[in-house]
Formats: C-alpha cells, structure tokens, sequence
C-alpha cells in the first residue's frame, strides 16, 4: 500500500486536486492545503526532509511579494474601474454608432470596433458588456436587429478586453511562463486585430445572407447632420486623409529608418492624432465650419481613449515605462481624465479601490494556493509525469497543441482564467517549452483559448453581465411607441455560438500561421527561455534534501543529509526572482 | 456559543476596519508608481527606496486584505457542484474546509514565516540595492497578513457552525444590495441612457441574483 502510494504519489495528489477544488471552498486554499497535507504525507512516509516546509515564506516572499508584475493587476484593475464609470464608452458608443448606423449592420460593426478600442485602454470584460448592452442593446432592437447577432456580437466585443493589451490574462501568463510582459503584449496585437476583424467579417457575412438581420438606421435617426442635411461623412474622410498623410510624411522624414516598427507605429500615430486634434480645436474655436459636426465630434470623442492607449501601451512599446508603471499612469490618466468630466466622486474612488483590493487579493491568493501546491507536488517529480504523459502523446507538437488546446477549452467551460492560468499554465509551460515551443506563441494561444470561458453558455461571464442589462420582459419603447418583445436567455446563449466557432478558427489561424505572433529578434533567439525550466529544476533539487530523485525508487535507506536550510532558501529566492 | 458569537463579530468588525483601511494604499501606490515612472524620464531622478516602497505596498494590500475578503466570501470558489446542493451541505462543506484547508494552511505559513521577520529584525536586513528600504516591515506583513486570515477563518467557523445549531442565519445567504454590476448599470444609466431601459436592471435584479455565478471575478 504504502509502495503503491510513493510510486504513484504525483497521480494521486494531481487526483485530489480535482476533488478538493470541485468541493467549492475557496480555490486558493484548497489548491495550498493539498499541497500541504500531501508534503505532510511525504514527510511521513520519508520521501521528504522534516524541514521540507521552510522554504514556503521564501517562495511566497521572493515570488508573490517582490514581484513586479503582479503589481500591473491591481494597476489595470483599477484603471478599468475608474473607466468604466467616466462615461468614455457610452461616448464612444453613441458617436461610433453614428457614423456606421447608416449602412447595413451598422451598429454591430460600431460594437465591435468600440470594444476593441475599449479592450485596448482596460481590459476589464464587465465594462464594455454592460455600457454595450445598456446603450447599444436597445437601439439595435428598436430597429429591428435580430436578437441573437445583437446579442452575441456585444458579450463577444466585450470578450477583446482579455486578448488584446493591456489585459490581465496576458499579465498573469507571462508571469506564469517566466516571459516579460511587454514581449506579451506585443505577441498579442495582430492576433487580437485579426480576431476583431473576423468578429467583423462575420456581421459582413450575415447583412450579405440575412439582411433583415442587421437594417440601417433610418434618416430620422441621425444625430449628427450638417444645417443643410449632408451627412459629413465627406469632411472626415478628408480629416482622416490628412492625419493619415501628415503622419506618413513624419515617419518618412524625421525617423530613422532602422527604427524598430512599433516604435514607429507609435511616433506616427501620435503625429496623425495630434494633426487632427489641432484641426479640430482651431475648426470648434475659431467657427468656421472648415470640418463638419460628425468629423468634429468624432475627433473629440476619439483623443480620450486614444490618449490613454498611447499613454499605457505607447509607453511601453518605446520602452519608456515597464508593464507595472504603464499600468499605472494609465489609472492615474484615467482618475485624471475622470475627474476632468466632472465623473470622479469620493464614493466612485472608494469603491473603485474597495474592488482593486478584493480583486487582486483573490487573484494573488490563488497564486499563493498554487505555490504551496507547486512545492509538493514538483517535490514528487509531478512535472515529470505531466511532462511525461504529454510527450509521449502521438504528433509531437502538434500532438500536444491539439491535446492542450481541448483541454484547455472543456475546461473553460467550468473554470475562469485565473484559475486556468495558476494551475494548468504551469504544468503546460515547461512542457511546451521541452518541444520546442514558443512560450509568447504559446501564451498568446492560450489566452485566445481561454478567451472563449467568456462566452460559453451558461457561465460565460460576458453572457450572465449581459443578461443583467438586457430587457427580461416587455417594453414600450418611448421613441418608437412600438411594444418591445424582451431578449430571451436562450437568445444570447445562441447568438453567443458563433463567436464561440469564430473563437476555435482563431485557435486554428494562430496554429497554422504562427508568425501571427509578432516577435522580437532577440526574444526569439530563446534567452530567456531556459528560466521556467531552471525553476523547475531549482525547485526539485530543493526538495532532494530529503527525497530520492524518482518517486519510484525505494525510500528505504536514510535520505542524504540535507543541505543547510539558508542555502536552499536562497537558491529558491534566485530562482523566484527570474 | 453566544460568548463565540461575540468574538466572532469582534473579529469582524476587525478585519473590516483593517481591510478598508488597507484598500486606500491602492490609491497610494498608483500615485507613487506613476511618479517614479514620470520622474525617471523627465528629470531622470529615480530612488530605489520609492521603487521598493511600491512591492512592499502591494503585499500590504494582499496580505492585510485576505481576512476582510474572506470575511465578505469573495475568494474564488468552483461552485459547478456546490451551487445546487442546500444551504446546510454547503456549510458543512465550509465547516469542513476550513478546519481542514484553511486553518492548517494559514497557521503553518504563520509559524514558519515568524521566524523569518525575527531574524530580519534581529540581523537588520536591509535591501541588497543602494537606498533600498529596511527589510523587517515587509517581513511582518507576512505573519500579520497570516494572522488576520486564521483569526478570520475562526469566526467564519463559528458562524457556519452556529448556523447549523440553529442560532445564526446563514452566514452563506446571498447579501442583498447592489452588486458592482449593477451599480455601474445604475451609473451609465444615469447620464446616459435612453428610459425605455430604465428599470431594466432593476426588474432582472431578482431574476439575475439566482443564477449568479462567483463575485467579482472576469474583470
């Protein structure tokens, strides 16, 4: 009996993991107690030294506490809570609806855009759901969208928040992958434009089969005309045109070629934003009406979320600011810019930093939970038999790729990013690595993956936020005098599907065209790359003050003397800290 | 059981006052990481003592906020099963994971990281970089934060076993009053949109409070 348990200690303990979290108590302290009544087993049954414990406050201390970026959670946390209430969505929303409402799916094409633009300032999912669902919900059913698209196309507009920068799954998976956060960031652009655009393909795809699916608006509901009934749409065209220009010509004459693209992306962008803001503050002064109302005011509602993107992501693109530092001049830009519209109040900052703290408290506990986990369960070789059952799998790498990314999505259904990326980014990561995978390639598909928790019916977060806005019973719609049937739960459930379909192409494009993944030179030489997997190793050698190599080995003679407990604190300090 | 009734409410009102209090240095170390940041650039100044403050902040928060999230059950649980059984399985379920999970937990990691501020204290450990900070405070937080967390998880102890005496309500009942969710519907409401949804969010309260999956996470 006792044989059979030290020979199959990691199944075992990898078994009850399941069990314990299914139970419901909280997932951080079920996740640190396995690990602490297991470590208590192998304590007892010799696999481990007596002082097999000591090294837990080292690798709370040097891995949780001085961990610089960790601290961009509770930074982009609370930069989204202050956001979400200074009333840039509904701006944006209302403005962007404008200007698409006249074609055919105008208002899905203004959701999608306006949630990328929003994923790309926060990241906090509940947002742009609940501003989408509340302002763009019911115009979209007054003018007779179907349900479903309307539905789906906001929960799924919403869900941009976690794939494209700055968001929290990257954060965390970087973290998780020993990766730096900015090379993460940067890996995650094009996939998360690409999926915006096959979000918006996908409404292209519906006015073409079904176009009494998504209507235009009709002319009486155009806000923003010129006195002599013209759209306008003419002035911003040329607007863009010469922003568009303006910034060319800057990149083309004062930057050095050999600057790296992002840099210059984000120079030139800066030059074309200013070009136009300029215009539209001389045209607003001075009155000419040298621009028309919508290209105005389209501007203007534009400068606000673009200045915070160049503000966080900008500066971390230049390499001006860290990750955990973008994050928080982003809040600080956003208290600013809150309290700018008269939005900031006592009771919004209060709560604001009430939810930060609740938020990352939960989040750092259950990395705390899965590095009491970790040291147990690495101390019986477990990496070596996850690693063990996932190589041997048939194809290779894309054996593993195909495994990983169906579990990753069952799992999904039950479980929500965080916990996904503290317990199963773990254990994957070393084993990618071992096959010669990517870990930024890696982390990036994952986060597309996991991005699909949002929306799986019946727990997908975005779809129960939408649920809370959307209309349950029947309405009088005030503008129309017409008697609104309400948006079932099935209706979002359904319209959620495609999304979900979208989301598992997306997993496939990011497959068969990798280099999607934007990348570095020098990242992709692999540098860093050894680190997770030096780690490991620091973190079972640790353990062999008291166990013997494999858990199959018979424990019978006295372990080896163990080396002095400061020495192994500080290994484990010098392995946490990389 | 009503003198441990009276100590549970003491601890309440303790990690309650401690975690609101602690919820203010998110606003500090905001503050301070954006200046560290801007300064470095603009007048190149920069101080390891203010870049070392900025961790110590944010452990601060965690640790000191462990307590006061559990005493508000804001800890992530996977509640796929939990969620449909009785209120009384679901506190034994507690009852359980706390004697079992959390109190050993909390009070092992207690013990063992005393140790270490002591001789942080005693040795005066300092940080390894030129203007770094003394390193004992960050030390204690540790124990302290561990501390708040046992105590906390003793007097959710009492109030699930209290309950199931039949002396207490149900410690696990939802709290009424609006959640974050629906107090920024209420917000954006409010300035923005059109009133045929005005009293949506209100009329799906009911509805949405049933079907609630674990607060505050997927932001």
């Amino acid at each position: 009996m006792t044989e059979f348990i030290i020979a199959n200690m990691a199944p075992i303990i990898f078994g009850s993991l399941v069990v314990f979290l299914l139970l419901g108590f909280p997932v951080a302290f079920s996740l640190g107690a396995n690990g602490i009544i297991f470590g208590w087993l192998g304590i007892e049954l010799g696999l481990f030294h007596p002082a097999f414990f000591q090294a837990l406050p080292e690798r709370i201390f040097g891995g949780i506490m001085s961990n610089d970026t960790l601290m961009a959670i509770p930074f982009f946390t609370f930069m989204g809570l202050i956001l979400e209430r200074s009333g840039m969505a509904e701006d944006l929303l209302d403005t962007i609806g404008q200007l698409f409402g006249p074609i055919r799916g105008g208002i899905a094409y203004a959701v999608v855009l306006v949630g990328a633009m929003l994923a790309a300032t926060t990241g906090v999912v509940a947002a742009s759901v609940i501003s989408m669902g509340l302002i763009s919900l019911p115009i979209m059913l007054r003018y007779g969208y179907d349900r479903r698209l309307a539905s789906g196309v906001i929960a799924a507009s919403g869900t941009l928040a976690q794939i494209i920068p700055p968001s929290l799954v990257l954060i965390i998976m970087a973290d998780q992958l020993g990766k730096s956060v900015g090379d993460m960031y940067k890996g995650a652009f094009v996939p998360g434009f690409v999926l915006t655009g096959l979000y918006l393909l996908y409404v292209i795809a519906v006015t073409l089969v079904r176009p009494n699916w998504a209507p235009a608006l009709p002319v009486e509901a155009r806000v923003f005309r010129e006195p002599n009934g013209k759209s306008g749409n003419v002035s911003l065209l040329v607007l863009a045109v010469v922003s568009v220009a303006a910034a060319v010509t800057f990149g083309k004459l004062a930057l050095a070629p050999d600057r790296a693209l992002d840099e210059t992306i984000v120079i030139t962008s800066l030059v074309g934003v200013a070009v136009a803001f300029t215009l539209a503050v001389i045209n607003k002064l001075l009155n000419i009406h040298l621009l028309s109302r919508i290209a105005e005011r389209v501007t203007f509602v534009l400068i606000p979320p673009l200045g915070l993107i160049f503000l966080v992501l900008g500066t971390i693109f230049l390499g001006v600011a860290t990750p955990t530092e973008g994050g928080a001049m982003g809040a600080t830009g956003a208290l600013l810019m809150a309290l700018a519209r008269r939005r900031l109040t006592w009771s919004l900052t209060r709560q604001a930093m009430d939810s930060t703290a609740k938020l990352t408290t939960f989040v750092v506990f259950i990395l705390v939970g899965a590095r009491v986990f970790s040291l147990t369960f690495y101390g019986v070789d477990g990496h070596k038999w996850v690693e063990h059952l996932l190589t041997d799998l048939p194809g290779g790498q894309v054996g593993f790729l195909v495994v990983v990314n169906i579990l990753v999505f069952v799992l999904a259904f039950f479980l929500d990013f965080f916990e996904l990326s503290f317990i199963v980014v773990p254990l994957l990561g070393p084993v990618a690595d071992k096959l010669g995978i990517d870990l930024i390639w890696f982390g990036v598909l994952l986060a597309v993956n996991m991005q699909t928790s949002f929306m799986h019916p019946p727990f997908g977060f975005a779809l129960f936020y939408l649920r809370s806005v959307a209309p349950s019973t029947r309405y009088k719609d005030v503008h129309s005098g017409k008697v609104t049937e309400p948006v079932t739960t099935g209706q979002i459930y359904w319209g959620a599907i495609p999304f979900v379909l979208i989301q598992i192409i997306m997993i496939g494009l990011v497959i068969a065209f990798p280099q999607l993944v934007g990348h570095d030179k020098d990242a992709a030489a692999g540098g860093p790359d050894i680190d997770i997997m030096q780690m490991i190793q620091e973190d079972a050698q640790k353990s062999e003050g008291g166990a013997p190599a494999a858990p199959d080995s018979t424990p019978a003679q006295p372990a080896p003397p163990p080396a002095s407990d400061d020495a192994i604190t500080r290994a484990l300090k010098d392995a946490d800290k990389k | 059981m009503q003198g441990l009734l009276k100590l549970s409410r003491g601890i309440d009102a303790l990690n309650m006052g401690v975690g609101k209090a602690a919820t203010w240095l998110i606003l500090v170390v905001v503050v301070i990481s954006a200046g560290n940041a801007v300064m470095r650039y603009t007048i190149d100044w920069s101080s390891n003592g203010l870049l070392e403050i900025q961790w110590y902040l944010f452990s601060a928060v965690f640790l000191i906020c462990a307590g006061y999230v559990l005493l508000k059950n804001e800890h992530i649980r996977i509640d796929v099963i939990v969620g449909h059984l009785s209120p009384r399985t679901q506190n034994w379920i507690d009852v359980f994971g706390l004697v079992v999970f959390l109190l050993p937990m909390t009070l092992l990691i207690l013990y063992l990281s005393w140790p270490v501020f002591m001789n942080a204290w005693t040795t005066s450990e300092g940080s390894p970089n030129p203007g770094g900070l003394i390193r004992w405070p960050v030390r204690l937080l540790m124990p302290v934060g561990f501390l708040l967390l046992a105590l906390q998880g003793f007097s959710e102890l009492i109030k699930r076993i209290a309950f199931l005496a039949g002396k207490a309500p149900n410690p696990l009942a939802k709290t009424t009053g609006p959640t974050a969710e629906q107090e920024l519907a209420q917000v954006i409401k409010q300035h923005q949109v059109a009133p045929e949804v005005a009293d949506i969010v209100e009329m799906n309260r009911d509805m949405v409070e049933d079907k609630k999956p674990h607060e505050g996470s997927g932001k």
